[in-house]
């Protein structure tokens, strides 16, 4: 519990009606899109850069611990306040600053939502390409913690690629710019090491944004497969025939049932899985890329190739997909995603694997996955009033993550390791990977204040999860 | 740096011929002075054959503090900020092993000493390339490409080596073997250290092995050379060409004094005009539609009808850009080429800019430019006192436009009377950095920007 002198100099610094510390205010910032809770003490909303500075001399000064947070639908437990101390929620910097096609910027505060962003830019013909799922809601410094991807980032990359400069506040106030606005700033990359860092570096503050121009024109598809290994080896044919996509998503079944339930989507429940394909370019050759995609997929014994041919049925295919997660969570609010990442020609073997796991903990795994990029979201259903299936729910999430990083894989493509995969990071990394991560985060946050507990494992827990694994 | 007594030195020297064999060490004069750097002559070259015995020789050197050269090929080590110290040169290039050819997921694994141009050859036989060539990639290894950030013409279309390497394999200057990344597409697990090493000019810690995307080789290849009687219709043309749903490969400007050292097209330029190459992959059709796009815009910006070429014409023109830096620092001992970035819509200005300070001091400037990344090459020769003058001059005219200027190539005695980094508020942070992962300073002492 922190002194009632530091809320007081807290709202000294962003006034009465930037801080919360009422027991409902409380519980409401305590969790995040996964199940853990933790109380936080007092939540803070800065209005600028001056803010956040100052309430990090002070959390410096009293060595409290601060969790950064943007809308909090992380999915790792990263902007759980594990440790109690100040939650600081950027959401009311929410300013676009600056856009400008003509250099292919945007400048904006760290609050601004994503789907807001690109509202901003479409009519203009331009996007920012990371979007994720959540992108109605999460904000843009949010993306950047978690290094968010989306579907679109197939053909166009992950968020990493797309941010240019970073005004960040560290641990002890300090305000500095990392990468610049423009190319190739001199000196370490420190803008990569930040993208990522979910927090455990410093507080975002302000962004410059890379952006593109809209394609000319976008085709979408539902393939739709018997069998999820024909379904795979479309993928792999697809990506090797040179076509890049604008997205390949992959949804099974059990997937496929979820959403019907709850958007009509139009996606069959009767078959094995879908592969929602969309391809983008030029109006007057996308139509040789949607052929070259029915012949790959009928190579692949694929059932049935719906093809949109109207704004709103491309549209509703989308809705199918993006409406994913919320789906799940009407049929079972308490389900907890993986988010593993393979190689891509191993994703009909690790969705083989997840099967495999499902039946073996009893648990209902429905599959939704970025199929181009190789990264699956299995998604594990449980009673959470039933403690077995609940272990058996963590227990099957485990096995999937080793899956992965025995096809080669690793523990996350996008969701981050927060809290909920720290005992998976001593499988993926040697002691000595762990320990220069470990040497990074000293020289950004010596005394440990921002987002502690995250991202690194403690050091006794690596060694004794290393020797598990050994005997 | 606290160096330790010559006899304990000594015993080092012995220690790492033994790491790597007798017959991988050599110290001789003719040798050594083959790795000379700005007059600097290392005591001793050592040839390792793997990370493993890199790791060992690393860790002896760092207890003897001897100061270490990772070494590639050697085509950047004249570039930028001079070291301050050097014992041994760790050459690198007879790490050449393809560790994991994974044709399926498109991705290599590869040791730093393979250069860029056998890692293209081996990829070529599978129908795949790697798209990041930079200007000496002839001769460059994949480990100098990476640790000194080269990314060349087509990261316009396909990112740059941050977006494309998607995990290294490090020596740390404690002689730890540290691994990043990995070779999934997308991956988010702890610290993105990989980042941290890219353009990292060896002071972190010594590339030993690189994991990187590749892709299909395109269907088609094709070039588009246009000449404008202007460098405002140029540039206004690239602004139309980033303004629309193109996707051309690379966006490239040459001036007239740096078209004199490029064989073929560049070379006839007149005084004045600008050659702008564009170039498009992709599949027949939409190779077709930048053609038709360019060919159009072209006429729209005054230009003259573009000069075409295609597949192994537009290889061969490449090679003739990029031997044209080559040529343009050897056509004069006093040459400098300079790299200034500026936001996308003032690289016209720059350009007029650039242009104006060599004439104010009556020194002829050449330039070459990535038209979609704001980036500018200028090329001078001029007296060390002069040159110091332009580039200061340059300095402020990059950051007036909201922009750096930063010398790359320079005779070695303007490398080490201007400062080179350009201020910014982060550099305590990147010294912290660099002191906590060498604290005795023994890896490329000095060789970042700044002096780190």
């Amino acid at each position: 519990m922190i002194a009632k002198d530091v809320v007081k100099q807290l709202t000294k610094i962003v006034g009465k009606e930037n801080v919360l510390a009422d027991l409902k205010d409380l519980i409401a910032y305590s969790y995040d899109a996964t199940p853990r809770q933790e109380m936080p003490d007092v939540i803070v909303f800065p209005r600028n850069t001056a803010d956040v500075s100052a309430i990090m001399k002070l959390a410096h000064r009293e060595k409290l611990p601060v969790v950064p947070r943007g809308a909090g639908t992380n999915l790792s437990g990263g902007t759980v306040p594990f440790k109690g101390g100040i939650v600081l929620e950027i959401s009311r910097m929410n300013r676009i600053l600056e856009i400008n096609t003509a250099n292919r910027r945007v400048v904006v505060e760290p609050g601004v939502v994503n789907l807001d962003l690109q509202n901003t830019l479409a009519p203009l013909g331009y996007f920012y390409p990371p979007d994720p799922a959540s992108q109605k809601s999460s904000t843009l410094a949010g993306n950047i913690g978690e290094n968010a991807g989306g579907p679109l980032c197939l053909r166009y990359g992950v968020t990493s690629k797309y941010v240019c400069g970073i005004e960040i506040v560290l641990a002890d106030g300090e305000v500095m710019n990392i990468g610049d606005y423009v190319d190739d700033s001199p000196g370490y990359d420190l803008r990569g090491l930040f993208i990522g860092s979910e927090g455990i570096l410093g507080v975002a503050t302000k962004l410059v944004l890379h952006i593109i121009p809209k394609p000319e024109a976008n085709r979408t598809m539902l393939a739709i497969f018997d069998n999820l290994e024909d379904a795979g080896q479309a993928v792999s044919d697809i990506i090797s025939a040179g076509i890049v996509p604008g997205a390949l998503e992959l949804l099974d079944q059990k997937m496929c049932w979820v959403i019907e339930q709850s958007v009509q989507a139009g996606y069959p429940t009767d078959s094995a899985g879908v592969l929602l394909i969309e391809v983008a370019g030029f109006a007057d050759s996308l139509n040789k890329q949607v052929k070259e995609i029915e012949e790959i997929c009928q190579r692949s014994k694929v059932k049935e190739l719906r093809i949109a041919q109207t704004a709103a049925e491309r549209d509703a295919l989308w809705k199918g997909r993006r409406g994913a997660f919320g789906a799940v969570a009407r049929i079972c609010p308490p389900y907890s995603v993986c988010d593993g990442t393979v190689p891509r020609d191993k994703l009909a073997q690790a969705l083989h694997k997840v099967g495999e796991i499902a039946e073996k903990y009893k648990v209902l795994i429905a599959n939704v996955a970025h199929a181009g990029d190789g990264n699956l979201h299995p998604l594990i259903l449980f009673d959470v009033n039933k403690p077995e299936e609940k272990a058996a729910a963590k227990k099957a999430g485990d096995e999937v993550l080793s899956a992965c990083i025995a096809l080669g894989g690793t523990i996350t493509g996008e969701h981050g390791i927060g809290l909920e995969k720290l005992d998976a990071m001593p499988h993926l990394f040697d002691p000595l990977d762990i320990a220069a991560m470990r040497q990074v985060k000293k020289v950004f946050d010596p005394d440990d204040i921002l987002n502690p507990g995250k991202v690194l494992p403690h050091e006794k827990a690596e060694v004794s999860a290393k020797e598990k694994v050994l005997h | 740096m606290e160096k330790k007594t010559p006899p304990e030195n000594q015993t080092f020297y012995q220690q790492l011929g033994k790491i790597v064999g007798p017959e991988n060490m050599k110290t001789d004069d003719r040798t050594v002075s083959r790795y000379a750097i700005d007059g600097m002559v290392p005591r001793a070259v050592a040839f390792p054959t793997g990370t493993k015995q890199v790791a060992q020789a690393v860790k002896a050197a760092s207890e003897a503090r001897v100061a270490i050269v990772p070494w590639g090929s050697g085509s950047g080590q004249q570039v930028g900020t001079c070291l301050s110290e050097m014992d041994i040169v760790l050459y690198l290039s007879r790490m050449k092993r393809v560790t994991d050819f994974d044709a399926s997921n498109f991705t290599v694994q590869v040791e730093a000493g393979l250069t860029n141009a056998e890692l293209q050859t081996q990829l070529a036989e599978h129908n795949l390339f790697f798209p990041l060539r930079p200007a000496h990639s002839e001769t460059s290894s994949i480990g100098g490409q990476v640790a000194t950030n080269g990314n060349g013409p087509a990261r316009i279309l396909y990112g740059n080596l941050r977006d494309l390497v998607l995990g290294v394999t490090v020596v740390t200057p404690a002689g730890e073997i540290v691994h990043t990344g990995g070779k999934t597409m997308k991956n988010v697990a702890g610290l993105d250290l990989c980042k941290m090493f890219i353009g990292s000019w060896g002071t972190l810690g010594v590339i030993t092995e690189a994991v990187v995307r590749v892709y299909p080789l395109p269907e088609v290849a094709r070039g588009f050379y246009i000449t404008f009687a202007s460098p405002e219709d140029a540039f206004q043309m690239i602004g139309r060409v980033l303004d629309s749903p193109l996707t051309p490969s690379a966006i490239e400007l040459v001036d007239p004094v740096a078209g004199r050292h490029m064989d073929g097209i560049g070379a006839r330029l007149n005084e004045g005009e600008v050659l702008l190459i564009i170039t498009a992959e992709g599949t027949p059709g939409d190779v077709e539609r930048h053609g038709k796009d360019i060919t159009e815009l072209a006429r729209n910006h005054k230009a003259k009808s573009p000069t075409v070429l295609e597949g192994e014409e537009v290889v061969k023109a490449w090679r003739a850009y990029h031997h044209m830096h080559a040529d343009l620092l050897a056509s004069d001992p006093a040459m400098i080429q300079g790299k200034a970035s500026v936001p996308i819509s003032r690289l016209d200005d720059l350009f007029r800019e650039v242009k104006r300070v060599g004439k104010g001091y009556g020194v002829e400037v050449g330039a070459t430019a990535h038209g979609g990344n704001g980036i500018l090459y200028p090329y001078f020769a001029a007296n060390d006192e002069k040159a110091s003058r332009i580039i200061d001059e340059l300095k402020r005219t990059a950051a007036g436009l909201g922009g750096f200027f930063v010398v790359e190539a320079a005779p070695p005695q303007v490398r080490k009377s201007v400062q080179i980094m350009p201020p910014r508020n982060d550099y305590a942070l990147m010294k912290r950095l660099k002191a906590e992962f060498d604290p005795h300073n023994i890896l490329n002492p000095g060789r970042l920007l700044g002096g780190l």
